[in-house]
């Protein structure tokens, strides 16, 4: 409760001085500093949403991710280096931990030389693979630019990606295409906390330009198996975004024109997929947040919050819940056919249910649901458990007590009618016994009478 | 003139007072006496509640004082049994808690504001002095002889075999039990001497009171019935048995379903069932009995010989046709336990695990006891000679007790009130020929012989003892036995049942005492370094310390009402680490504590009992934890080098090692208990990580870990954290999984 209170502070604060929700410092990382001037518009379209951009050199010596033990910067841009890591300051070490102290890191890579192997080893711990040399390209014979990769194939031309399922948000849709020049494919392992942003086409493949063709049991995987860029949440909601084509993001192909073999020539909309990109990597988007939990009976000027409940009490429980767009809080819709639930339980749950928008305010939207309490008593939680691709989890578990029937609880049992028989013998044999005293009391003795008489 | 002003002290009147203040004056010394001997373990260490099961009874207590009567009733107790939660108030007997309550807000009341903690650990020592007074009155009923009363409180008020249960800060049901055990007996005895309802009814309000305190009070629901069943038996009907039977039964039945813990059971359960068929049998003999007196003989006979046989099918048949049904509850398990001693062991593990529930040694006979153990069996001798009603009750109490001390350790309690009373018949019998018989007479030695009717040994004039020779040797050897008693129970009480078992105490090599106070040091840490809501997991021994102690919700505690939780709890703690963790999870568990007394050589710690833990929890999942997989293919239980893959990667042994290998010199580390070299790598302990260890390493916690934030395996995590690369699958087996959204 107590965290969840900081972490709502540390929001507020973070709304107050810039446009992400959790912070504006952000450090880029280029091996060479030189270079930084390819990248000048993406630079001048951070800096205009309010971040406080610093860039420096991955062997530069005073770089360094904490101070006093504490985070120095809120986000990370990671571009590839050339050399076999990033530096003693920035080992995968020193990258988790940041992730794990809520950091939001965006790494690009980049098709044109081998991946270092370094990011390679920090990828596998997040379950993201690159191919077993590190440098090979997607080409895709039917989605390429004429105009600068007539002949090799690899800059692939795509239409920016729709939602991932009926049920999911989508974040990074639009009009027009994008030119991803020269990518370097990655594959996902099984967890729940990866999700694909962009994946290949069907027809995409992956090789290396400086091997050739590979053997058959050499590929990794092909087609839309492959990813150009890959999203991972960790269980903290730290963000770890994959670009596989930092060229994308220089200043050349914000402005190019593109033409696929089959299309006509058309101005490339990489600056807006930028913007959206960078945007959800630094939680700009995409960010929920749990005002405020209150649960109670459903009678009137019932107490809020409770520690306690007694079976086959009628609740009722609400959760009110924002989202952040760019720059405010709004209140927060489910996407299509997806569905918020709580669940009463212990050791398993003994409710599942739907939650309901009831109520909407500027900022936020309010679910409830009421039901009765099981006829089990333990130690119940109020859990809501929400968590979907690009959005930040939902974790919510309040602990309520349930008790048993208190002694005077139960109905009484003149107003049980089945027990009146029952209640009706035990009067009749106490009035009877009674009954038979007096009778036995008063009675005089008539045989002595009788006796005395004769 | 000395001897005549004691005449006027001795004799007539006055000499009646002077003999009844004598005897007030000598009870009220031994109840002192009773008090002091259970005051070793305040004096020596300081003024706190004992062992297990007091702490339960002095956290309930609190709660009684805090919230009231009316909310202790209805107490669901949400902090133990996690996540199930107790229904307390209705699960326990409340007659203890309300015991001390009422004495507190008594003195709270005189303005004697006494901390309720004293009250409690003074609670048994006190009531050992009434059940001393109890005690006289009892055998008092017994004998002529005033000496036997005086005796058997005495010995009451000393024997070790009470003793070990009423201790100073011993705050457990039994503190009390005794005083209500031994107090309903005598109002019993008088019901039955006396045949009035007076009595009856005091019986049965003690009985009531009895049934509130002590789940022991069964025994009593058996005994009365017994009683009379023998006396009715023997052709003893009289309408004082009757009237005070009666009384008793229904009152006594009523009292004790106002328990909520006890509710309906007289009526339903196999264990109260003898006290309803002596009540339905005693109505049919007085019925007999008033029939008889209207009818001849011969029809009577008839009659008598056809309803017996009737009653008696009835009554079977319907008894065996409500057991099947099931309106009657089957014998328990527990009751099982006390005819077959290997029964527990076989199907109940978790009763059998209890050390008092184990059977008694012969040797523990004599250290309980001392010399009443072979005074026992002559008083009861005496009993037969003179065989009226209450010897009658003696007897059959003698004779079950005795059964039942030998099955259980913990049963001889009930057997130590009944030797005393034996002993002291026979003792007091001793000392009054010896003391007082003088030479008879001429006369009646010359009707001695005349009688012929008795035994042919009596005939002979007894001269032998009243010689002053043979009186002084008897006398003196008595007086010796006595002294040496005394010592021995004061030897017993102070070296064996005066440690408070949470504070231990050793004797450093130069004699000076060694206090290792390491339970509450842990239980400390827990009470201040931890959320309120934190939950242990602990093997159920130190489930009620925490809770009393530490003041955080657990697992499992000693009221081991559900076998099944802790078979989860020993599940956790038999198997590896994988299996372990989704269990814990589960159950929201915070911290996991573990005794260890590898370092001191404390030998009551958890890797000695986790073969228990093992059974129990094979007793529900026998496919997933085994016991022969903890011992070597030689059948040995070993913690060493050579253990079983099972033992090695068990979470208890890997608790209960983690680290110890740091400290001794590399290849060299020692386990005192089991003395036993380990081996030389400590344990790895991936989901967990030490919190804290006390100062002697007696009690080691340790702190659940959450799911890795990366979503990694712990073992990865924790290998990443240690520097190590991990390996790439570069070839992958079978066909490749494809990720679908």
């Amino acid at each position: 409760m107590r965290w969840c209170l900081a972490l709502l502070i540390c929001c507020f604060l973070a709304a107050v001085n810039a446009l992400s929700s959790s912070g504006s410092r952000l450090l880029a990382i280029l091996e060479d500093t030189e270079q930084k001037d390819l990248y000048s518009t993406l630079w001048a379209d951070l800096e205009a949403r309010g971040y406080d951009v610093s860039i420096e050199s991955s062997k530069s010596e005073q770089l360094a991710l904490f101070k006093l033990g504490e985070r120095a910067y809120d986000h990370l841009l990671i571009f590839p280096p050339k050399s076999k890591g990033l530096g003693p300051s920035l080992t995968p070490k020193h990258i988790v931990d940041f992730m794990n102290k809520d950091g939001n890191i965006l790494l690009a890579l980049s098709g044109k030389s081998a991946t270092s192997s370094a990011i390679s080893s920090l990828l596998l711990e997040l379950d993201i693979h690159l191919s077993n040399d590190r440098s090979q390209v997607v080409v895709d014979h039917f989605n390429y630019d004429t105009l600068s990769a007539a002949e090799k194939h690899d800059v692939l031309v795509l239409q920016r990606p729709g939602p991932l399922r009926s049920d999911v948000k989508a974040f990074f849709d639009g009009e027009g295409v994008l030119a991803l020049p020269r990518v370097a494919p990655q594959t996902l392992g099984d967890s729940a906390l990866l999700s694909p942003i962009l994946k290949a086409p069907a027809t995409a493949y992956s090789y290396n330009p400086k091997e050739g063709t590979p053997a058959p049991e050499d590929i990794l995987a092909t087609g839309s198996q492959l990813n150009i860029i890959s999203a991972m949440q960790a269980r903290n909601s730290a963000r770890f975004t994959v670009l596989g084509s930092v060229e994308s993001l220089e200043d050349k192909w914000f402005s190019a024109s593109v033409k696929t073999p089959s299309g006509k020539k058309t101005p490339t909309v990489n600056r807006e997929f930028a913007k959206q990109l960078t945007a959800w990597a630094f939680k700009e988007t995409g960010v929920l947040k749990v005002d405020k939990v209150e649960h109670r009976l459903i009678t009137e000027g019932a107490e809020l919050n409770p520690s306690i409940y007694r079976i086959k009490n009628e609740t009722i429980y609400s959760i009110e819940i924002s989202e952040y767009v760019y720059d405010k809080w709004v209140p927060f819709e489910l996407p299509g056919d997806d569905a918020l639930q709580l669940e009463f339980t212990m050791l398993s749950p003994f409710h599942r249910l739907n939650l309901e928008p009831v109520e909407r305010t500027d900022s936020s939207t309010v679910f409830s649901t009421q039901f009765v309490t099981p006829d089990q008593h333990g130690i119940f939680s109020f859990r809501v458990n929400y968590k979907r691709p690009f959005l930040t989890a939902i974790e919510e578990k309040l602990e309520v007590t349930n008790r048993h029937f208190a002694h005077d609880e139960y109905p009484r049992s003149w107003a049980i009618t089945g027990g009146w028989v029952w209640i009706a013998g035990l009067w009749s044999v106490i009035g009877g016994f009674l009954a038979f005293v007096v009778v036995w009391l008063y009675s005089a003795p008539v045989a002595d009478k009788l006796k005395k008489t004769q | 003139m000395a001897p005549s002003s004691l005449d006027v002290v001795l004799k007539g009147s006055s000499g009646r007072n002077t003999r009844g203040l004598l005897r007030v004056i000598i009870l009220c010394t031994i109840a002192a006496a009773a008090v002091s001997s259970r005051l070793f373990s305040v004096i020596r260490f300081e003024s706190i509640i004992h062992e297990f099961d007091p702490w339960f009874n002095f956290r309930a207590t609190k709660y009684l004082i805090e919230n009231g009567f009316y909310s202790f009733w209805d107490w669901f107790d949400d902090r133990t049994w996690h996540p199930l939660g107790r229904v307390t108030g209705g699960t326990l007997y409340p007659g203890l808690m309300v015991t001390s309550g009422v004495i507190y807000h008594i003195l709270r009341l005189l303005t004697i504001p006494v901390d309720i903690r004293n009250i409690c650990v003074m609670l048994a020592p006190g009531f050992s002095g009434l059940t001393a007074l109890a005690m006289y009155l009892l055998t008092s009923e017994m004998s002529d002889s005033p000496s036997a009363g005086l005796l058997a409180a005495a010995f009451m008020g000393i024997t070790p075999g009470y003793i070990s249960r009423s201790v100073a800060g011993s705050y457990d049901n039994e503190a009390i039990a005794i005083f209500l055990l031994v107090f309903t007996f005598y109002l019993w005895i008088k019901a039955v001497k006396n045949g009035s309802i007076m009595w009856g009814a005091l019986t049965a309000l003690f009985y009531g009171y009895m049934v509130s305190a002590w789940g022991g009070y069964v025994f009593i629901t058996n005994l009365i019935p017994l009683h009379v069943f023998v006396l009715l038996c023997m052709g003893r009907y009289s309408t004082r048995v009757y009237i005070s039977y009666t009384t008793w039964y229904a009152l006594g039945t009523l009292g004790s379903m106002q328990i909520p813990f006890v509710g309906f059971l007289p009526i339903r359960n196999s264990d109260h069932m003898s006290a309803l068929g002596v009540f339905g049998l005693i109505q049919l003999v007085a019925f007999a009995e008033f029939i008889r007196g209207y009818l001849p003989g011969k029809q009577f006979q008839k009659l008598l010989t056809s309803m017996v046989l009737l009653t008696f099918g009835l009554g079977f048949g319907g008894l065996v046709l409500l057991s099947i049904s099931g309106v009657i509850a089957p014998w328990s398990g527990r009751f099982y336990s006390l005819w077959d001693t290997g029964y527990a062991k076989i199907h109940i593990p978790i009763i059998a695990s209890v050390s008092e529930h184990q059977p008694t040694a012969w040797p523990a006979f004599f250290f309980d006891l001392n010399f009443l153990i072979w005074l026992f069996p002559a008083g009861v001798f005496m009993c037969f000679q003179k065989l009226k009603d209450e010897h009658v009750f003696v007897v059959i109490y003698s004779v079950l007790a005795s059964y039942f001390a030998g099955v259980m350790v913990r049963l001889m309690l009930t057997l130590t009130p009944i030797v005393c009373v034996a002993a002291a018949l026979a003792l007091s019998c001793i000392l009054d020929n010896f003391l007082v018989a003088s030479t008879p007479s001429t006369e009646t030695k010359a009707k001695a012989t005349t009688d012929d009717k008795s035994l042919r040994s009596t005939r002979n004039p007894v001269v032998g003892i009243y010689s002053w020779f043979s009186k002084s040797v008897v006398v003196a050897s008595v007086t010796l036995y006595l002294l040496l008693f005394v010592a021995h129970c004061t030897w017993v009480t102070s070296n064996a049942y005066s440690s408070p078992s949470v504070v231990l105490a050793s004797k450093l090599p130069d004699g000076s005492q060694f206090i290792i106070d390491d339970y509450r040091e842990a239980y400390y840490w827990l009470r201040q370094n931890t959320p309120d809501n934190a939950k242990i997991m602990s093997w159920w021994d130190y489930g009620y310390q925490i809770g009393g102690m530490a003041d955080r919700p657990t697992l499992v505690d000693n009221n081991t009402w559900n076998n099944t939780h802790i078979a989860t709890v020993g599940k956790a703690m038999s198997s590896r680490e994988e299996v372990s963790y989704p269990i814990l999870r589960q159950h929201d568990v915070d911290y996991v504590l573990v005794v260890f007394g590898g370092l001191l050589g404390y030998s009551g710690d958890d890797l000695n009992k986790f073969l228990w833990m093992v059974r129990i929890a094979e007793g529900i999942w026998p496919d997933e934890v085994k016991e022969r997989d903890y011992f070597t293919a030689r059948g040995e239980y070993r913690v060493d080098e050579e253990a079983t893959p099972a033992m090695k990667n068990s979470l208890m042994y890997k608790m209960s090692y983690h680290n110890f290998q740091s400290l001794f010199p590399a290849g060299q580390a020692m386990d005192r208990v089991r003395n036993t070299k380990l081996p030389k790598e400590s344990p790895q302990l991936n989901t967990l990580e030490e919190a804290f260890t006390s100062e002697n390493w007696i009690v080691r916690l340790y702190k659940v870990k959450d799911l890795d934030n990366l979503g990694r395996d712990h073992s990865n995590a924790v290998a990443f954290d240690k520097g190590l690369k991990r390996k790439r699958a570069t070839k992958h087996k079978g066909p490749r999984v494809l990720r679908t959204e």
